[in-house]
């Protein structure tokens, strides 16, 4: 292949293909490149030989990339792109009489397969190769907006089992109806909210800071104290490690197949916002929905209304494209002392690797992810739902909600799985071998 | 003179690292464009020695910062030194000085790896390892200075960089970076080598080594990164076990020495467990050829 060959006529061309290949990267597949990337991208050109397709393939990819999930798709982009002689979109296909590939690469570079490609059916142009690849590809960014939604909520109401509540959580996508939670047992919510809390240790932050006693002297404020005393340091300052307080990332499913479950698990998610400020809840369903300032402006004991959540509420369940949009997008929310709650069930239509490398994802950067099911708490229950099975080799623990008194349990039950997760790691791991 | 990335390319291998294009370009970048590269991949790839190389390769001063959770400004950045200080402040009492006259001048200043990068006279390569080890607050101070090439002591006031160092950091990814950050370095995944670069990495490495025990060995280690091991072995732990082999006068790989030696290479109880049929594949294969 054309590996040593040139790529553009001159360098101006080059600097302008360049910087069409960069927007469309940014288009296509949401890179982060702004004017300073194109810019040093175009500086980087200066500095490579630029006779050689693999010193610019590796440049730009050093200047246009930010993480290895991001590599392949410039890979694919870059050959597509430069092969085809950085046209953007051919609007035409090109007047060449209909013969084979000549043999030699002519004198533009290109390929030898360049004439066949083009002169084929409009879908096969390499304009439009990696569009389907990257779309139906696990790795690459999510499908638009109207493909989660694309009609498929009727046969999903099959599997949901409590028909009667469905009626009153479910105001079904199209009736454009509020959703309204009744107060319930608050008290007794927010007693399982405060056991939540306490059950969180994650220990102490390993930064030093200013504190009135700490375990470490703190040289420097020590001495600009005794500058004061002449040398004496009379004044003790000291450095400590503060608690790390627990923040909550809540996911909700409020599909309908959750029912009634939905409606508690939303009234624990308020519980818990007012028992810590450090509190963000999302629901999904087909779409997903921040509700974090729905719950911050309610009243706490009165019935919880909500305006109409469109997608995210009462619709099928599609449980890895919502995942993986909150670990991207929302990726800001996530940190170490994020504790992640998933509620939801795990009956799910769209494709479990995409939970897994959702949860993976999220688990990387957050204290820890934890899966409550209202299913887990029927007696005999396992962990066999496409969705759990996937997920279930990425949480920290696995456990039941089917009531408050599960939620009551929380607490302990999650302290009970923090000491065993060492066991539970090192012990091959059905799900795995399942997913 | 900065080299091309041909040239580059084989100055590193003339040093026994062997690199990929991509790695070589990319590294050419952080000199010519003055943007730090941010390096990442498996553990034991050679992305740390790699930074090392291209100190030695430039001819400058290499420094080195060792991230880990807790890391704050004032170990990365600079000290005082506290008890001088406090020796200067009694001396002046007794000589009925004002104490705090000189107090926080640069005699009492104890640079640390950042300072210490940006008042070098030349270039130096600063290597700031596993930057994923450190906290988010770190991670927000060091854009600071990689955008600014500057640092305040708030005592002293700002101190502008000498020169401006060739920064690589690294991650092992065990936290997630974040964009900012991401977006301020260029950026370069480092994989595994393929089994004919391995090949010419201990070759290079071990200069002593019976080329058939090479062959085995990067052909055993890719067989074994093949198997979901809980620690694949990385280039390092293939020229740790080579050189066990060879210190064995070992000339080939059969079941006694793979045995003897499998600590170098699978470091977990459970991997040696799960690889032992692997392994003893690769024996009997190694000594029928032989």
């Amino acid at each position: 292949m054309a590996e040593t060959g040139r790529v553009a006529g001159t360098p101006a061309a080059l600097a302008a293909q360049v910087t069409t290949f960069a927007g469309r990267l940014r288009r296509r597949h949401g890179f982060l490149i702004g004017p300073g990337e194109v810019r040093d991208a175009l500086r980087a050109l200066e500095l490579v030989d630029l006779l050689s397709r693999r010193e610019l393939r590796g440049a730009l990819r050093a200047v246009l990339t930010a993480g290895p999930e991001q590599g392949r798709l410039f890979d694919l982009e870059f050959n597509a792109f430069f092969r085809a002689g950085g046209q953007p979109q051919p609007e035409l296909p090109p007047l060449l009489p209909e013969t084979p590939a000549p043999a030699e690469p002519d004198p533009d570079g290109d390929p030898p397969d360049k004439p066949d490609r083009e002169q084929g059916d409009p879908d096969t142009r390499p304009e439009q190769a990696p569009s389907p690849q990257a779309g139906s590809d696990p790795g690459g960014d999510l499908p638009d907006g109207e493909a989660l939604q694309d009609g498929q909520d009727s046969e999903e109401g099959a599997e949901q089992d409590a028909p009667v509540m469905q009626a009153r959580v479910s105001p079904n996508a199209a009736t454009g109806e509020a959703l309204r939670v009744d107060a319930g047992d608050l008290g007794g919510l927010l007693r399982a909210a405060t056991g939540l809390i306490r059950a969180l240790e994650l220990g102490r932050a390993r930064r030093l800071r200013p504190l009135p006693r700490g375990s470490k002297l703190d040289s420097r404020r020590t001495l600009h104290a005794a500058a004061r005393t002449a040398g004496d340091a009379v004044l003790l300052r000291w450095l400590g490690r503060p608690r790390r307080a627990p923040r909550f990332l809540l996911v909700l499913d409020g599909s309908r197949s959750m029912g009634r479950d939905g409606a508690l698990l939303l009234r624990f998610a308020q519980a818990l916002h007012l028992r810590s400020r450090r509190v963000e809840v999302y629901a999904f369903s087909t779409g997903l929905t921040r509700l974090t300032p729905l719950i911050r402006g309610a009243a706490p004991g009165q019935p919880l209304a909500l305006p109409d959540l469109g997608d995210a509420w009462g619709g099928g369940t599609r449980i890895g494209e919502n995942l993986l949009r909150l670990a991207r997008d929302e990726r800001g929310r996530v940190n170490r002392d994020t504790v992640v709650l998933i509620l939801s069930d795990g009956l799910d239509t769209g494709d479990p690797a995409l939970v897994g490398r959702a949860l993976r994802d999220l688990r990387r950067r957050s204290a820890g992810v934890v899966w409550l099911s209202p299913l887990a708490a029927t007696p005999g229950y396992r962990p066999v739902q496409r969705a759990i099975a996937a997920a279930l080799p990425h949480l920290d623990a696995l456990l039941p909600a089917g009531g408050p008194e599960d939620l009551h349990a929380l607490g302990r039950r999650l302290r009970a799985a923090r000491l065993t997760r060492g066991a539970a790691v090192a012990s091959p791991d059905p799900g795995g071998v399942r997913s | 003179m900065i080299p091309a990335v041909k040239d580059l390319q084989a100055a590193f291998q003339a040093r026994g690292y062997v690199t990929g294009d991509a790695l070589a370009t990319a590294l050419r970048l952080v000199v010519g464009l003055g943007k730090p590269l941010l390096l990442e991949g498996p553990a034991g790839v050679g992305k740390t020695e790699a930074a090392k190389t291209l100190a030695d390769v430039l001819g400058t001063r290499l420094i080195r910062l060792q991230c880990y959770e807790g890391l704050d400004a004032q170990s990365a950045l600079y000290e005082w030194n506290y008890a001088r200080q406090l020796l200067h402040l009694r001396a002046a009492e007794l000589r009925g000085e004002a104490a705090s006259d000189g107090l926080y001048g640069e005699t009492f200043l104890m640079p640390r790896p950042l300072l210490q990068a940006i008042r070098e006279p030349r270039s130096a390569v600063l290597l700031i390892d596993e930057i994923d080890r450190a906290d988010d607050a770190f991670e927000a101070f060091l854009l600071e200075l990689l955008a600014e090439w500057q640092i305040t002591v708030p005592e002293l006031g700002t101190l502008a960089a000498v020169s401006r160092p060739h920064v690589i950091l690294t991650s092992n990814r065990s936290r997630e970076l974040s964009d900012a950050l991401r977006r301020r370095c260029l950026y370069h995944w480092t994989e595994y080598p393929s089994r004919a670069q391995e090949l010419q990495i201990v070759l290079s490495r071990l200069p002593g080594i019976n080329e058939t025990l090479a062959r085995q060995v990067t052909d055993a280690v890719h067989a074994l990164r093949a198997l979901p091991l809980g620690k694949t072995p990385g280039v390092a732990e293939t020229l740790d076990w080579a050189a066990a082999l060879v210190s064995l006068h070992a000339d080939h790989l059969d079941a006694e020495s793979l045995h003897a030696t499998l600590g170098a290479v699978l470091k977990l109880r459970e991997d040696q467990l799960l690889a032992a049929p692997t392994l003893q594949g690769v024996a009997a294969q190694a000594q029928a050829r032989g």
